[in-house]
């Protein structure tokens, strides 16, 4: 395992299930991925994945785990943990996800935190395989790539109004009956 | 076994799981359609001649498009219908079996494609998929292909097995032999 | 990792700039009014499912070139997030729908690692058998609809009818030919059936004959070799810049596989090589193919054996939180009752957390982004599709040819729409 302590622009370092997850202030962004590429040589981009957090821990999920305030024994049904998720910074992360091809494989997930309209600095000319990646991110979450010279909607048509993958953005489809009918 | 002309000619499909019942509820639909038809003999070689080299299209999109390829291959021939010849070119194809899921981007391509085809002209939606949207109940999938092209026979299965479309194919020529007028001229498109 | 000295593929990169993935018309080497554009729609024959490719076309040289994907988009991400757990993992295998069995397990492998569950060593060696005969079965697709689009068509009913084999013994373990759902979190979903190891056995001792003919049938054949040699070059540093894993890096000379490299399941307690050639043309990718298919087997014949040993083990894990209870306990143990109920109605819940995990599907890396928030639910699935990364490269690897040579690159990548667009 490398150490990371030189990666310019980390503002936390978390481990968990044998993953480390570097995260990054946006606006050092490609300092910080550059550094990676070049001293630490994780020259392969195997992901950027989009979260949007909006909700997080709001909603008792299927009525049975519970609610934010914990564990309810009293009203039946509701089993509830023991401990509510902890909130998150901000409402969109974006997880760059590298991977070193060398001799010593390794995984590192660098990971940032933005708002609503918040934009970040695109990656492309770190790693020319964020092109589509990146596109994918806009069109699902509305995630703003500045640098980005085709930043256009990949997997929706081009005339589509809205971000699928954002929590507010409903399912669709069509009422099909005896689904969450009384 | 009756002495409709058809059944003489060979309804066959639930006759081969189920011999010693009579004509099934199928069966006796096409011979009532034959009956109220009353096509002539010229009409039913031409119902014969047609069913017997459909040519479908290659739609293939998803998962049933694997199915569809290994309904060509030498296990599940399909060329023992007359049907091995997939055109590319939906101007000289016959039967559009649209294979897979279709979504909001595809559907003007598929709609394009089944104008372009020549009339007469079939429709199989192979699959839950294209019956109607399977599994995929959002903002992107088409929920049935019959929303936007007439269909003639649905497949069921995720994906059906080779013998299952291979049952819905010859399905599709028993109505075909019936006299039964393809989608497009007794059915619009669903609501 | 080793990177093979290879004939130096091409000097420099080839990487269109500014867009990566757009090959612009150079006005130096066409004249503009030259330029025909034509679209290579979403219904083509050779297209590998729904791809559309623009491309500008100066006599039949290829001198632009952009991919546009999206008509198989499926909202896969936003369905798995409103099921619970156990449903999602129906809609995993029909992502990359050639190898069901590879994005299942890998979904599962993600949920585990997010459970943290031990799997029972008969439920992964069973797991990482049916990998490998996905993989085989997925190289024959492929070999079967590439050789169909150069010309060699014959080779289509033989790879198909290999394929009708494998998905005999899917069939027989997990009762459907294709999205078997064979594959659950803990294990598997039943026990091998006992004619499994034989009849596998028996496909083992064919499936190298096989290869062997089609590659008596391809490998001097002088059409095939005009066709697939120097065409689709790629090197090894684009390879790497673009993303590029499986079949494509390795036949760009680097020598990268996640089995070897970062091996889950049991990959490193059995013994197989990973073919690498150096060339980075469609020939190299296409015996890079052919040998992963002869190493597959390999691997399965080790597992059928190790299965052979284990055979009465557990095949689930015993985590009965997660995992049904056996049906006669129902009859006998409270407990049984109450955890049967409660994860068949709302599912098992999964600690908070992110992972992401990739295994070495047979079209490269394929990888799963999984954050859960304790709840019965998925909070986001992310797939990492090879075959998305794959189509990045279209631009760099089209230089230069002609259209008949595009469809063989374009075959060449290897691109299954489903994984591509999600």
């Amino acid at each position: 395992m490398s150490s990371y302590a030189g990666v310019p622009g980390v503002i936390e370092t978390q481990e968990s299930r044998g993953e480390t997850t570097l995260v990054v202030d946006p606006a050092r962004l490609i300092e910080a991925c550059t550094f990676l590429r070049d001293d630490l040589g994780f020259n392969f981009l195997s992901d950027i994945a989009a979260t949007d957090y909006l909700g997080w821990g709001e909603q008792g999920v299927a009525g049975y785990i519970g609610t934010t305030s914990g564990r309810d024994l009293n009203t039946p049904g509701s089993q509830g943990l023991s401990h509510v998720p902890a909130p998150k910074p901000k409402r969109f992360s974006v997880s760059y996800q590298l991977l070193r091809v060398g001799e010593q494989a390794e995984r590192v997930r660098v990971q940032i935190w933005l708002d609503d309209g918040e934009p970040v600095a695109s990656v492309l000319r770190v790693w020319p395989a964020a092109d589509w990646f990146e596109r994918e991110a806009w069109d699902m979450m509305g995630i703003r790539f500045e640098g980005h010279p085709n930043l256009v909607r990949i997997l929706m048509p081009e005339d589509w109004e809205g971000h699928p993958l954002r929590k507010d953005y409903p399912l669709g489809g069509e009422p099909v009956r005896f689904s969450d009918e009384d | 076994m009756s002495d409709r002309p058809l059944a003489k000619a060979g309804l066959q499909s639930e006759r081969v799981l189920w011999p010693d019942r009579g004509p099934g509820v199928f069966e006796r639909e096409v011979a009532e359609i034959e009956d109220a038809l009353l096509l002539t003999t010229i009409e039913k070689a031409v119902a014969w001649a047609q069913s017997n080299s459909v040519w479908p299209d290659t739609f293939g999109l998803a998962c049933c498009a694997i199915e569809m390829m290994s309904i060509v291959s030498s296990r599940y021939d399909i060329a023992r219908f007359g049907m091995e010849r997939f055109s590319s070119s939906p101007r000289q194809a016959d039967l559009l079996i649209v294979s897979g899921r279709v979504t909001h981007k595809m559907a003007a391509p598929l709609r394009q494609v089944y104008d372009q085809m020549l009339e007469p002209k079939w429709v199989i939606a192979m699959g839950a998929c294209a019956s109607s949207g399977g599994m995929f109940n959002n903002y992107t999938i088409l929920q049935g292909v019959d929303k936007i092209v007439p269909v003639d026979i649905h497949v069921p299965g995720c994906p059906p097995r080779p013998e299952a479309l291979m049952e819905g194919i010859i399905r599709l020529h028993e109505k075909i032999r019936g006299g039964v007028p393809p989608a497009y001229q007794i059915r619009g498109v669903a609501e | 990792m080793t990177v093979l000295p290879s004939t130096r593929i091409y000097e420099g990169t080839r990487i269109p700039h500014p867009v990566p993935t757009i090959l612009e018309v150079d006005p130096d080497e066409h004249r503009l009014e030259d330029i025909l554009t034509i679209n290579f729609g979403p219904n083509h024959p050779s297209t590998h499912g729904v791809l559309r490719l623009i491309v500008d076309l100066d006599g039949e040289t290829v001198a632009g070139i952009r991919a546009v994907i999206g008509y198989l988009h499926t909202g896969f991400e936003k369905n798995m997030e409103s099921k619970s757990w156990w449903k999602s993992v129906t809609y995993a295998p029909r992502v990359d729908y050639v190898s069901f069995h590879g994005h299942e397990l890998l979904y599962v492998l993600a949920i585990e690692q997010l459970l943290g569950i031990e799997v029972p060593r008969r439920a992964t060696w069973a797991r990482m058998a049916m990998a490998e005969l996905n993989r085989i079965h997925s190289h024959l697709v492929w070999l079967g609809t590439s050789a169909l689009e150069i010309g060699a068509i014959s080779l289509f009913w033989y790879a198909f009818d290999d394929r009708d084999q494998i998905l005999d013994l899917f069939e027989m373990a997990g009762g459907t030919r294709m999205h078997t759902r064979y594959v659950q979190v803990g294990g598997l979903a039943e026990d091998l059936p006992p004619a499994f190891t034989s009849e596998a056995r028996k496909f083992c001792k064919s499936m190298p004959k096989s290869v062997d003919q089609y590659e008596a049938l391809l490998d001097r054949n002088a059409i095939w070799l005009e066709r697939t040699k120097g065409i689709g070059l790629l090197s090894a540093d684009d390879a790497l810049a673009l993303a590029q894993s499986g079949p494509m890096l390795r036949s760009s000379g680097v020598n990268w596989d996640l089995r070897k490299n970062q091996p889950y399941l049991a990959y490193d307690e059995v013994e197989f090589d990973v073919p690498v050639y150096a060339n980075g043309d469609v020939y190299d990718r296409y015996k890079v193919h052919m040998d992963e298919m002869r190493e597959s087997v390999r691997i399965v014949r080790q597992c059928l054996d190790r299965l052979d040993e284990m055979d009465g083990e557990p095949w689930i894990a015993d985590d009965r939180k997660v995992v049904l209870p056996p049906r006669h306990e129902l009859h006998t143990s409270m407990e049984s009752l109450i955890h049967h109920f409660k994860i068949v109605t709302e599912g098992f819940t999964v600690p908070e957390g992110e992972v992401y995990v990739t295994i070495e599907s047979p079209r490269g890396e394929a990888g799963c982004y999984v954050v859960s928030d304790g709840s019965a639910r998925p909070w986001r699935v992310r797939f990492r599709a090879p075959s998305f990364a794959a189509l990045q490269a279209t631009a760099t690897v089209v230089q230069g040819l002609l259209v008949a040579d595009l469809i063989a690159a374009a075959g060449s990548l290897d691109p299954i729409m489903g994984d591509a667009d999600r």
